[in-house]
């Protein structure tokens, strides 16, 4: 029994420990901005893999969710009689909560895990470390870059979502579930504001972004430098880039559209 | 020794994961000259290099490259030094994302300004003194074990270092490869007047290159000199790494119980 | 030059962000580029101001004229103060106006519209409307309807 606490003690020691690490791994990334020179085209080459790259999922995922939440909407609605309600239910939705949250999910999972992996591999091949020894930081060169990358590509990734999926519910309620085009549009201009809904969504996906890449950038730097270490490392990227995203979509929502 | 020690480490003491792997180590590295650190597997030669280098510290005790002390070097300062040291890593560790000619063009396009048609000449000039300019634009993924390792030579050159480091440079190499690295080195070291250093547990190899040896066993130093000094060396230990024998100081079985208890033999003798 | 083409990519890329942005900014939440014109404060009170918010719509024969700034308690005629902007180029508000809360459709928001009364005086800065119309309380209409009313 006692082992069992003092093993949970233990480890629980273990993930503060590596919060700990992580945190000192991010000063040190955020410190070492790379020379414009030498750092732009890095940041260039880092935002055509993980953010061009990610455009396909993006698209394809906003238009199907757009979609669908026109069809599922529309039959609710119209037991209300408010089929006109469409387009604002499904800016809103796509706008405040699920371009921000749906998007970074699947940003963790492609392009996070992806970072995890080719870091991961990088130290396992001794590169992180040759590198080290010709007087070249790997933070500055191989991490930072990533690390902005992400942070640049999320929130215009969530919003081409929350477009797509606008178009998306678009096609469906206006050209085939028949919803009038004025009012769709027009309901959907009066209820959707700038500041409180649009922005306020673009706010979620930078804090979103920010957090995806620097999970997923730790943990391909920190990870046991073996295959199976890669690969466990690359697991939670995954799982906690998305609990961590899952959890602060409910404290940002709280702040920002509840009336605390 | 006649030339000045360009690596000197006094007492170094070094432990991880409680265990110690270096107690209490002290040995000079001199200028200019080819070393070995030989010794059992598993007793930190790998380690050692990354202390000199700065990557790890040590727990106590001194480590002085070209007259710094690396443990108290600042960042910029000890990168600034790396800029002096090359190190070739067991398994070569190009990047494997570019091509063999920007591999070795790396170093130079981070730490100088120099013009594109300078970069190429010297990374030209790198490849061909490890042979190997015809395979410039051939990626790492296409090379050879033997040829990896030698564009990663040629890498480590690139900047004209004073101090290179070889881990384990003989490790699984067929007798061509191995000649050829034999080569390198030697020559390497002769031409550009570089203090090489070299860990292996390859003893005829290395003792064949070397002009000075040091044997590491269970965190000390246990035999230093010339290859010929260490032939001669009165320790037993020493002589049963350079001769390979089975059992020694060293021995065979790892610690058991009586074979009686575990066989159920009574009464019999082994 | 394969970094060139990356470039031109990456450069399309953040355009494709900007122009989604614009079209959120547009299409979607119908932000205008002239929000920004003067404006006058007149205030109303109301018994009841029902689900109104601030930033609410004024309107005036279907057209928004302007908008809610804030919503208070008036603690000594405990009815709820309502102070409004109003475009500056919409002056002619006659004095005896007034002020009704009215539902765009069945469940829609809450909206302040001003029934025009026939004074040849204006509305000012800083006027108060002199008769309103609370919001309907849908429990009252029932009960009023059920009681026979």
């Amino acid at each position: 029994m006692m082992d069992y606490v003092a093993g949970f003690g233990r480890r629980s020691l273990e993930v503060v420990g590596s919060l700990g690490r992580a945190t000192q791994f991010l000063f040190g990334v955020l410190v070492g901005v790379p020379k414009p020179a030498t750092g732009f085209p890095l940041l260039i080459k880092q935002l055509y893999s993980v953010g061009v790259l990610s455009l396909a999922i993006v698209v394809v995922s906003g238009l199907f969710i757009g979609m669908v939440l026109a069809l599922q909407g529309y039959t609710i609605l119209s037991d209300y009689g408010s089929e006109a309600a469409i387009g604002q239910m499904i800016a809103l939705t796509l706008v405040r909560e699920l371009g921000p949250v749906v998007t970074a999910l699947l940003f963790a999972g492609r392009a996070g895990s992806a970072l995890t992996a080719e870091i991961g591999l990088m130290k396992a091949t001794e590169q992180l470390s040759s590198m080290e020894m010709m007087g070249v930081d790997p933070l500055r060169r191989v991490i930072a870059p990533r690390l902005w990358a992400g942070f640049i590509a999320m929130p215009i990734l969530a919003m081409i979502f929350s477009v797509v999926g606008i178009w998306g519910g678009m096609l469906v309620g206006v050209d085939w579930l028949g919803v009038f085009e004025g009012s769709f549009w027009g309901n959907m201009q009066s209820s959707v504001d700038f500041v409180d809904d649009v922005l306020n969504g673009v706010i979620k996906s930078v804090v979103f972004g920010f957090v995806c890449a620097w999970i997923a950038v730790y943990q391909g730097y920190d990870c046991v430098p073996t295959s199976a270490g890669i690969s466990s490392a690359t697991t939670k990227t995954v799982v906690y880039s998305s609990l961590a995203v899952l959890g602060l979509d409910f404290v940002l929502t709280a702040v920002m559209f509840g009336d605390f | 020794m006649e030339s000045s020690a360009y690596i000197s480490l006094k007492d170094v003491v070094f432990s991880r994961s409680g265990r110690r792997i270096f107690d209490g180590i002290t040995l000079d590295i001199p200028k200019g000259k080819i070393t070995a650190i030989m010794g059992p597997s598993g007793t930190g030669k790998t380690t050692l290099l990354r202390v000199i280098g700065g990557q790890l510290k040590p727990d106590s005790g001194q480590v002085i490259v070209a007259g710094q002390e690396v443990p108290k070097l600042k960042r910029k300062a000890l990168y600034r030094l790396r800029e002096k040291m090359g190190m070739l890593f067991q398994s070569g560790a190009l990047f494997t994302d570019i091509s063999v000619f920007e591999n070795v063009a790396f170093p130079l396009r981070v730490h100088t300004s120099l013009p594109e048609d300078m970069i190429r000449d010297i990374v030209l000039m790198k490849l061909e003194a490890v042979g190997l300019r015809g395979a410039r634009d051939l990626m790492p993924s296409e090379l050879s074990g033997g040829m990896t390792r030698r564009v990663a030579l040629a890498r480590s050159i690139a900047l004209d270092p004073e101090l290179i480091m070889y881990d384990e440079p003989f490790a699984g190499q067929d007798p061509i490869a191995m000649g050829v690295l034999v080569k390198l080195i030697r020559d390497l070291n002769s031409s550009m007047g570089l203090t090489s250093v070299l860990v292996s547990h390859d003893v005829p190899e290395s003792l064949s290159i070397c002009h000075y040896a040091c044997i590491i066993a269970d965190g000390k130093v246990i035999g230093t000199g010339t290859p010929d000094e260490l032939r001669n060396h009165p320790s037993e230990l020493v002589q049963q790494f350079l001769s390979g024998q089975p059992d020694g100081p060293v021995p065979f079985h790892y610690p058991a119980s009586n074979p009686v208890d575990d066989f159920d033999i009574k009464g019999a003798s082994i | 030059m394969v970094q060139r083409t990356t470039e031109i990519v990456v450069g399309f890329f953040m355009i494709a962000g900007l122009a989604a942005l614009l079209f959120l900014a547009l299409q979607v939440s119908g932000l205008s580029p002239k929000s920004a014109a003067a404006t006058y404060t007149v205030y109303a009170n109301f018994n009841d101001v029902g689900g109104l918010t601030p930033r609410g719509k004024v309107s005036m024969a279907g057209v928004t004229v302007g908008s809610i700034e804030s919503i208070s308690l008036d603690k000594n005629t405990f009815q709820a103060k309502v102070t409004m902007a109003i475009r500056s180029d919409v002056d002619t508000i006659p004095a005896d106006s007034a002020a009704v809360i009215r539902t765009s459709g069945l469940l829609g928001e809450q909206y302040i519209d001003i029934s025009i009364g026939g004074d040849m005086e204006s509305l000012g800065e800083g006027d108060t409307f002199y008769s309103t119309q609370s919001a309907m309380n849908l429990e009252r209409l029932i009960s009023n309807f059920a009681s026979g009313r």
